[in-house]
C-alpha cells in the first residue's frame, strides 16, 4: 500500500469517526450551550410579579449598580469564600500532612478523616443546625459545660459567617486534604534525601521544599473550592435563608429568592450571570497562578 | 372607585359562592366518565397532601383514572409550578395552593382554571359544595372566580403549659397584655424554662405577626399605603418583638415551626404561638398531652382575630382536561375524604364534618383535641385570611415584615427607622402592578 492511500484510508475513517460521534457532541454541547444562551436572553427580558414578559435591555444589569442587596450579597459572597478558602488550605494541607505519615491503621484513619465531604450538604446542613440550636444544641452546652459563655451561633448577625464558614470547612477540608495528599505522594524522595543529607530540620524541610512544590496542587484544590465557595447555596439556605436579617445573604441564595419566591426571573438571571462572571474571573486568576507556580 | 372595589372584592366572590351552592344539575353524575385518563397531581409533601394520598387507589378505584403524584417540599413546589406555567405546559393537571400566599399572584398571572362553574354543574350528589368554609371559599375567589377548593383549616393558635402556669399562680391569659405578664412571671418562677416562643424566621413571621397585628387593631394598608408606621402598626411591632426579644429562646431570629414543635415539645417553652398543624408533631411521644392547654391567640383592643388559612386544590389553566382534573378535586374536597383526613389530624374545612360523631369521638379522646377544635371553630367563624400584605407581590411583602421584626428583636433599628425602613419598600411593593 502506497503512502498516499494510507493517508487517504487515515483521512476516511477520521472522517467516518467524527461523523459516528458527531450527534454526541452536537448533543452535548447544545446541552451546555441551550441553558447559558437561555439565561442570557433571560437577562434581557423585565417579568412583572404575574410572570407578564416585556423586552429589558439593560436595564436588569443597570439596576444591579443600584441594588445594595446586589452589593451586600456581594460582599457576604466575598467574605465567606476568603474565610472559608483560607481555613480549608490552611487545614487541608495540615490533614494532609498528618495522613500521609500516619503509621497506624491509615487505611481507617483516613476513611475516618474524608468521611465529611461524602455527607450530603443538605444533611450537614441539618446536622449542624441541631447542633448550634442555641437552646437546645449540644454545641452550646459544651461551651457551658467549661464554664464558657453560648453564643448565638447561626441567629448572631455578627457570628453567622464566621458560623457557616466552619460549617463549609468542616465538611470540605478533608476533600483539600485528599488533593494535597496525593500532590505529597507524587513529590521526589530525593529532594528528601538530599534535604536529610544536609541536615534540614523538619520545619526547614517543609518550608523551602514541601510547601514550595506542593503549591500547584495547593491552587489545584483552591480553583476547584473556588467555584464552589462563590456559588454557597446549600449550607445557608438550610441553616439560616440567608438570616438573621440579611446577614448571610449570599449572591446565589439573593438570586433564588429573586427567581423563586419573587417571580423576577429576569433579574435573577441578570444576578446569576454576574455571579458567574465573578466565579470566572476567580477561575482565570487562579490559572495564571498555577502557571507562574508550577514547576 | 369604590363601587369598582366594592364589586370586585366583596360582590363579585359572593356571588360566585352563592352561584355554586345553587342545586346542582348534574343529576347523571358519573364518576366513570373519564376512565383510562392520567391526572397529574403536583403536591406539596406536608401532612395534608400525606393524609389524602393514602387513599389514593379508592380515587382510582372509583374513577378508573390513574392518579400520578408530583410530590416536593413546599418551596420546591412552586418552584416547579412556577417553571411548568411559565413555559404553558399541561404537565401540571391539579396543584397544591396557599391563597393567602400566592392567591393574587397566580390568580393575576391566570394560572388558575375557573372552577366556578365546574362547582356549580360537575358534582356528585353528595359533594355538598354549600358545606365547605364559606371563609375559605371566598379567600380563594378572585375577581369572581372561584380558583381553588380548600383542603384543610389552619392557623396559629396558642399553647400554654398548664403546669408551669399552675406552678406560678398564673390563670390562663385572655388579653395580649395578659400573654406578656405571664411571660414575666415565668421568667422570675421558673427560669429552667423559655416563657414565649414564636415565630422569628424572616419570611416565617407573616404568619403569626398578622394575628398579633388584626387583633391590636392595625391594618397592613390604609389609604392604599403600608401602615406599619401606624400607631398601632408600631405598638403590633413593638409587642411581638419585645415577646420574642425578652421572653423567647436565643437564637428566636432562626426560629420557625419546626423549632418552636421541638422546643415546646421538649418542655422548655412554657408557652407557644404556633400553628395548629403542629398539634400532633407537639403531642408526639406523649409527654405534652396532659399538660398542654390550647386557645385563640389572646385579644387585643380589636379582639380575636385569628389567622385563618388553608390548602387549596386548583386546577391548572393550561391542563388539557379540567374536566378529568375537577373530578380529582371534587373527590379529594368531598365530605367523605375530608373526613377521613380528619381522623388524621387534618382540620376539616368542612362544619359538618367537625360535627360528625366519629370525628367528635376521636375529638373527645383527649381534653387538648376538644380545645384544639374550639380554637378552630374560633378560627372557622372569626378568622381572617389575611397573611402579609393583599397584593400581587405577597410573597416579597412577607419580607419586609419579617426584616422589621429581626430588627427590633436584635436592635439593630430603633422603632421608628425600622418601621419606616419597611414601609418604604412596602409602599413601592403595593405601587407595582
Amino acid at each position: 500500500m502506497s503512502d498516499t492511500t494510507a493517508t487517504l484510508t487515515q483521512d476516511r475513517q477520521k472522517l467516518e469517526m467524527s461523523a459516528l460521534s458527531a450527534p454526541a457532541v452536537i448533543f452535548t454541547v447544545a446541552m451546555i450551550a441551550f441553558p447559558v444562551v437561555y439565561t442570557i436572553w433571560l437577562g434581557f427580558q423585565n417579568f412583572s410579579s404575574t410572570g407578564k414578559q416585556s423586552f429589558a435591555g439593560l436595564a436588569n444589569y443597570s439596576k444591579l449598580v443600584s441594588d445594595y442587596e446586589f452589593w451586600h450579597g456581594l460582599w457576604v459572597t466575598i467574605a465567606l469564600y476568603v474565610l472559608s478558602l483560607v481555613l480549608q488550605l490552611v487545614f487541608g494541607v495540615w490533614l494532609a500532612l498528618v495522613l500521609f505519615h500516619a503509621k497506624r491503621l491509615p487505611g481507617i484513619v483516613r476513611s475516618l478523616f474524608i468521611s465529611p465531604f461524602m455527607m450530603p450538604p443538605v444533611v450537614a446542613g441539618m446536622m449542624w443546625l441541631v447542633i448550634l440550636d442555641p437552646s437546645l444544641g449540644a454545641a452550646n452546652y459544651i461551651l457551658q459545660s467549661f464554664g464558657l459563655p453560648p453564643s448565638d451561633w447561626l441567629a448572631s448577625p455578627t457570628w453567622v459567617i464566621p458560623t457557616v464558614a466552619l460549617i463549609d470547612s468542616w465538611q470540605w477540608t478533608p476533600y483539600v486534604a485528599l488533593i494535597v495528599l496525593g500532590g505529597l505522594q507524587s513529590l521526589p524522595p530525593s529532594v528528601y534525601e538530599a534535604a536529610q543529607i544536609d541536615g534540614a530540620s523538619p520545619f526547614k524541610t517543609f518550608q523551602r521544599i514541601t510547601l514550595p512544590l506542593l503549591l500547584p496542587t495547593i491552587v489545584t484544590a483552591a480553583i476547584l473550592r473556588s467555584v464552589d465557595l462563590l456559588r454557597f447555596f446549600d449550607i445557608i439556605y438550610i441553616t439560616t435563608q440567608g438570616g438573621p436579617g440579611n446577614a448571610s445573604n449570599t449572591l446565589n441564595i439573593y438570586g433564588f429568592r429573586v427567581g423563586f419566591e419573587f417571580f423576577n426571573i429576569g433579574y435573577a438571571s441578570a444576578l446569576m450571570l454576574t455571579l458567574t462572571a465573578i466565579v470566572f474571573g476567580a477561575v482565570l486568576a487562579f490559572n495564571r497562578l498555577r502557571g507562574a507556580v508550577a514547576w | 372607585m369604590k363601587a369598582r372595589m366594592f364589586a370586585t372584592h366583596v360582590a363579585l366572590p359572593v356571588f360566585a359562592i352563592a352561584a355554586m351552592t345553587a342545586p346542582s344539575r348534574a343529576a347523571d353524575f358519573d364518576w366513570m366518565k373519564f376512565k383510562g385518563k392520567t391526572i397529574t397531581f403536583l403536591a406539596n409533601n406536608n401532612p395534608v397532601s400525606q393524609a389524602l394520598l393514602t387513599y389514593k387507589a379508592d380515587f382510582e378505584k372509583l374513577t378508573g383514572m390513574t392518579l400520578k403524584v408530583d410530590g416536593y417540599q413546599e418551596q420546591q413546589m412552586r418552584q416547579r409550578l412556577v417553571t411548568v406555567m411559565n413555559a404553558n405546559s399541561d404537565e401540571v393537571d391539579v396543584f397544591m395552593t396557599l391563597p393567602s400566599r400566592e392567591g393574587e399572584q397566580f390568580a393575576a398571572a391566570g394560572w388558575y382554571g375557573d372552577l366556578t362553574g365546574m362547582a356549580k354543574n360537575e358534582v356528585a350528589k353528595d359533594y355538598d359544595p354549600a358545606g365547605l368554609s364559606q371563609a375559605l371559599l371566598k379567600a380563594a375567589t378572585f375577581n369572581g372566580k372561584l380558583t381553588s377548593m380548600p383542603m384543610n383549616i389552619e392557623g396559629p393558635i396558642f399553647y400554654y403549659r398548664t403546669d408551669i402556669f399552675k406552678k406560678c399562680g398564673i390563670e390562663a391569659p385572655k388579653t395580649i397584655k395578659d400573654v406578656e405578664t405571664a411571660a414575666g412571671k415565668i421568667k422570675s418562677c421558673d427560669s429552667a424554662v423559655t416563657p414565649f416562643v414564636s415565630r422569628g424566621l424572616k419570611p416565617a413571621v407573616a404568619y403569626t405577626f398578622s394575628n398579633m397585628l388584626h387583633n391590636i387593631g392595625g391594618t397592613y394598608i390604609a389609604n392604599g399605603k403600608s401602615s406599619l408606621c401606624s400607631a398601632k402598626g408600631k405598638e403590633a411591632l413593638d409587642t411581638y418583638s419585645r415577646l420574642l426579644r425578652d421572653f423567647g429562646p436565643p437564637g428566636v431570629v432562626n426560629y420557625s415551626f419546626q423549632q418552636i414543635s421541638a422546643l415546646y415539645r421538649s418542655g422548655r417553652a412554657a408557652m407557644a404561638f404556633e400553628s395548629s398543624n403542629e398539634l400532633r408533631t407537639v403531642m408526639e411521644g406523649g409527654a405534652r398531652l396532659k399538660d398542654t392547654g390550647l386557645l385563640p391567640f389572646p385579644a387585643g383592643d380589636a379582639g380575636q382575630v385569628p389567622t385563618t388559612i388553608g390548602w387549596g386544590m386548583a386546577v391548572s389553566s393550561h391542563s388539557k382536561q379540567p374536566d378529568a382534573a375537577w373530578y380529582f378535586v371534587q373527590w379529594a374536597t368531598s365530605p367523605e375524604v375530608q373526613k377521613k383526613m380528619a381522623l388524621q389530624g387534618i382540620a376539616p374545612p368542612r362544619p359538618s364534618v367537625a360535627k360528625d360523631p366519629e370525628y367528635r369521638k376521636w375529638i373527645d379522646e383527649e381534653p387538648v383535641r376538644k380545645e384544639w377544635q374550639a380554637a378552630l371553630d374560633v378560627l372557622a367563624t372569626k378568622g381572617s385570611s389575611e397573611v402579609g400584605y393583599p397584593i400581587i407581590a405577597n410573597p416579597e411583602s412577607r419580607e419586609f415584615i419579617g426584616q422589621a421584626v429581626q430588627d427590633l428583636i436584635l436592635k439593630q433599628k430603633p422603632i421608628d427607622q425600622a418601621c419606616a425602613d419597611a414601609d418604604k419598600a412596602l409602599d413601592a411593593l403595593i405601587a407595582q402592578k
